[in-house]
């Protein structure tokens, strides 16, 4: 094939800087979009109802659900990005894609089109999970530190990253002589149609509580779970980087 | 039967540069398709797309299904048809700059189909997902499904398939092999029409409600993992692309250059 034996297509480094332009003007563009198309759509069928509805954020499966779907884009294109490019970006780029595509799809389908107010429906916020695991990358130069250290981060700082937005719904509010939060009286007001039991069960300082340490208990277990997690999807990464040449199909 | 050539082939006078002009062409015409579609579903979905047993559904959103489908066929079978008879039959003759040039192309194909994914993956999926927190479905053909399943992901799947084709059919590289990670790129969405089928077996089942993170979803997101192998993609098109933008000074250069690319191909084919 004449490609073995190929000669350059350019003559001054003039042209192939100018070819490269153009490269670039393709090959950004292509990225982003498939980073938010990709994240979208599984973190939707993944975590989509925990993420969609603010009651629906509730403190023990949120919390464990999320980071553990979230971690997945920033791991498998984290090692593309930093392996082939040396660009330590693939965390944050893909979960302000993501965040991105949420806000656009929040505002045009649950609110124009299924008529919810923003105010239950806006997506929460990561973006600074993704400076961080990004950060520790660039800092360690490791896959290893950076699923032991960003992947633990990941599960713990999720919670209280969305904390101070999340806080105006869990204020207390009285109906019918019963105190319930601000989530829970939408959860009443509004039902859905797979909304399960444990969400709409409210919480009055019983044994399933656990005395208020659910939170941070499972943000604990959700960082550890996640640091291999972290590791798996890197793994993943590093195979779907690999440009592999097939000679035929069957 | 004749070789046809694409023209205009380009030539070391004349700038290569991705087709732009066709490009954004493509872009307007998808984003008018899209738009007006979407109008369409936002002003008619709940008000004749609730009851799948009145007449107005019929009217309404068959009529479209039975039209969508129809299109996408013919569509289909003309581009991908197009694609084969125009077939580059000797690509052993291309010159570096028309391969550079079919490269730019592909990647434009790329941006086309990156852009109609998000579409449809994000926009469309989650259209389908605030639909179903406010309606139970009385049917698989709901106003929707039938923007989601049946309009959207054709599109893209077609649109990813176009890219295939067009490698397949007019680059050296990709005619003379199969590229596992375009072959996956091209898998995931099409196997996402039987996992449809899958889907809607479940919920017609024992699957009534909608909770969008259950399980029966988890074949899509499996699916839509594919889109993982497009790294190995891009390392395909940008190592091929470097080669064929080296500034070569002198013979020995060239000869270097040959020597280090036939290396890396001995690599990739024992990795492979």
């Amino acid at each position: 094939m004449s490609q073995e034996l190929a000669a350059s297509a350019v003559h001054s480094t003039a042209e192939q800087h100018r070819v490269h332009v153009q490269v670039d003007l393709l090959a950004i563009p292509l990225v982003v979009l498939l980073f938010a198309a990709v994240f979208s759509f599984q973190f939707a069928l993944l975590v989509g109802d925990w993420d969609y509805w603010i009651d629906w954020r509730d403190r023990r499966w949120w919390p464990l659900v999320t980071p553990l779907a979230l971690t997945i884009l920033p791991a498998v294109f984290g090692y593309f990005l930093w392996e082939r490019l040396r660009l330590p970006l693939g965390a944050t780029l893909t979960i302000i894609a993501l965040t991105a595509a949420a806000w656009i799809s929040r505002y045009l389908n649950f609110h124009l089109f299924a008529n919810f107010p923003m105010n239950m429906v806006w997506p929460s916020a990561y973006i600074g999970l993704g400076l961080i695991v990004d950060c520790i990358l660039l800092l360690t130069g490791s896959f290893f530190w950076t699923g032991l250290f960003g992947g633990f981060a990941f599960g713990v700082l999720l919670y209280p990253m969305n904390w101070p937005l999340l806080a105006p719904f869990q204020v207390p509010v009285e109906m019918h002589g019963t105190m319930l939060t601000v989530s829970d009286l939408m959860g009443f007001e509004y039902i859905r149609t797979a909304i399960p039991e444990y969400v709409r069960i409210i919480e009055q300082s019983t044994l399933r509580t656990f005395g208020e340490a659910v939170t941070p208990l499972t943000a604990v277990f959700a960082g550890f779970l996640n640091i291999m997690n972290f590791w798996f999807w890197t793994w993943i990464g590093y195979l779907g980087s690999k440009a592999l040449w097939l000679r035929k199909i069957v | 039967m004749t070789t046809t050539v694409e023209t205009p082939r380009a030539t070391p006078d004349k700038p290569i540069r991705a087709p732009w002009k066709a490009f954004f062409g493509m872009l307007a015409f998808s984003a008018v398709v899209f738009t007006v579609y979407r109008i369409y579903q936002h002003e008619t979905a709940f008000t004749f797309g609730l009851d799948y047993f009145n007449p107005e559904f019929a009217t309404y959103w068959m009529s479209v299904l039975y039209a969508e489908l129809a299109i996408e066929v013919l569509l289909g079978a003309a581009i991908v048809g197009y694609l084969w008879t125009t077939r580059d039959r000797h690509l052993d003759k291309i010159t570096p700059a028309e391969e550079l040039r079919r490269y730019l192309v592909l990647m434009s194909q790329l941006l086309l189909f990156g852009a109609i994914a998000y579409v449809v993956t994000s926009i469309y999926t989650e259209s389908d997902a605030a639909w179903h927190q406010v309606t139970v479905r009385d049917t698989d053909f709901t106003p929707t499904h039938i923007g989601l399943f049946y309009f959207g992901v054709p599109v893209f799947i077609l649109s990813v398939l176009t890219a295939f084709v067009y490698a397949r059919t007019r680059i050296p590289a990709f005619a003379s092999k199969v590229s596992l990670p375009f072959a996956l790129l091209v898998a995931g969405p099409v196997m996402i029409m039987p996992n449809l089928g899958f889907n809607e077996w479940g919920h017609t089942f024992f699957y009534a409600e909608e909770l969008f993170a259950a399980p029966i979803h988890w074949g899509f997101v499996l699916l839509g993992w594919a889109t993982f192998a497009a790294g190995g993609l891009l390392v395909q098109i940008l190592s091929r692309i470097v080669q064929l933008t080296q500034v070569i000074g002198s013979a020995s250069a060239q000869q270097t250059d040959i020597q280090v690319e036939a290396a890396a191909k001995a690599e990739l084919n024992a990795a492979a």
